[in-house]
């Protein structure tokens, strides 16, 4: 968190963290396309040719003064691919917030799993841990056949019991809520740590 | 000294207070008019703009802060890799119109000037280097003001801005 006491203004950076092909860009896309051009700034994407994420995206938002504060949050995603590991951690740094964007598929549960062990493993790197930070889970892809159940999902991947959501990112569904969830969450946080 | 605290689940947290603001907007604006430089930004190294002086109106500039502070990241992973120890001070990008000099500023903050191909690279070594002791100096500036960031984010402040979201995500 950056605060600048001059300006009023209080700086957060959220994550979107997750394996390859889960929908974290999607979930930018969609945020980007719905909100006002006055809140939402230019979304960068740096992609392959292939249109996957090589480094990250970012996208800044806003929701205007409150109570003369001015809050912004700079959304991130990670590349999900296995190579790009130290991307990843790169873009951890200075973190306040994490959604992990789980994809539902049984297939992908290994890489759900590994991914979040990278995750974890990045942040102890930092002297920072999962049980404590502020993270929350979505899935996504429900509209596709054969996914996995939530109870098995909740089972193999929400170990700490953090907040989760569903999702259908490419319809938008579930994506606002997941973000509601993870800013609300991190300012409770920071409050009760102040 | 800036407010740099580490919060229980090891997540940073930067106060910067209006002296230091304004200390580090005045030094941003001298080196602007020293060098010519098309434009100056002073961000933090998680990617957030903090000031900014020049001609930056058609330059996305909380965009460029990011991406320079992804930069500085990378190139600290790569220095790792290569075999060496500290990090990279500063990074130098040539164009054919434009070029840009990134340097950081101590462990948490960093320097982006932009600046045209006429403007000589030894002349925005020199005044930047000046700079950033300059910079050094205004953040070990101490508040005279009543920082507390209890009152800038108590309670009242969570449910409105749960409001706010509300309203913005609708």
């Amino acid at each position: 968190m950056f605060i600048n006491w001059a300006l009023q203004e209080i700086n957060l950076k959220i994550v979107f963290y997750g394996p390859g092909m889960s929908g974290k860009t999607t979930n930018l896309e969609f945020i980007h396309s719905k909100l006002d051009p006055s809140l939402a700034g230019e979304l960068v994407s740096l992609k392959t040719k292939e249109d996957r994420t090589i480094f990250f995206d970012f996208m800044q938002i806003e929701v205007g003064r409150i109570k003369g504060k001015k809050p912004k949050f700079n959304l991130y995603t990670v590349p999900g691919q296995v190579y790009y590991a130290s991307s990843r951690k790169v873009i951890l740094n200075g973190v306040d917030g994490l959604v992990f964007v789980a994809d539902s598929q049984p297939h992908r549960m290994e890489a759900n799993i590994e991914t979040l062990l990278d995750l974890e493993n990045n942040l102890k790197q930092d002297g920072q841990n999962l049980e404590e930070f502020p993270w929350v889970i979505q899935y996504n892809k429900r509209d596709l056949p054969g996914v996995e159940s939530v109870e098995t999902l909740q089972k193999r991947l929400n170990f700490f019991d953090v907040p989760y959501f569903e999702a259908i990112a490419v319809r938008g569904e579930g994506v606002f809520n997941t973000l509601k969830s993870i800013i609300n969450n991190v300012v409770q946080h920071v409050q009760s740590q102040l | 000294m800036v407010q740099t605290k580490k919060l229980r689940d090891g997540s940073r947290q930067i106060i910067l207070n209006g002296k230091q603001y304004e200390g580090i907007t005045k030094i941003l604006a001298e080196l602007a008019t020293k060098t010519k430089a098309s434009a100056i930004l002073f961000a933090d190294m998680s990617g957030q703009l903090i000031s900014q002086r020049g001609n930056t109106e058609n330059m996305n500039t909380t965009v460029l802060s990011a991406l320079a502070a992804s930069d500085f990241a990378a190139t600290a992973e790569m220095a790792k890799l290569v075999g060496e120890e500290a990090k990279f001070k500063l990074l130098f990008h040539e164009g054919e119109k434009r070029n840009v000099y990134l340097s950081n500023v101590g462990d948490y903050f960093f320097l982006v000037v932009v600046f045209d191909v006429n403007v000589t690279l030894g002349l925005i070594r020199i005044y930047t280097k000046k700079a950033i002791q300059s910079l050094q100096e205004a953040l070990e500036q101490e508040s005279t003001e009543d920082i507390s960031p209890k009152d800038m984010i108590d309670s009242d402040f969570s449910s409105l801005l749960g409001d706010a979201l509300d309203e913005t995500f609708k």
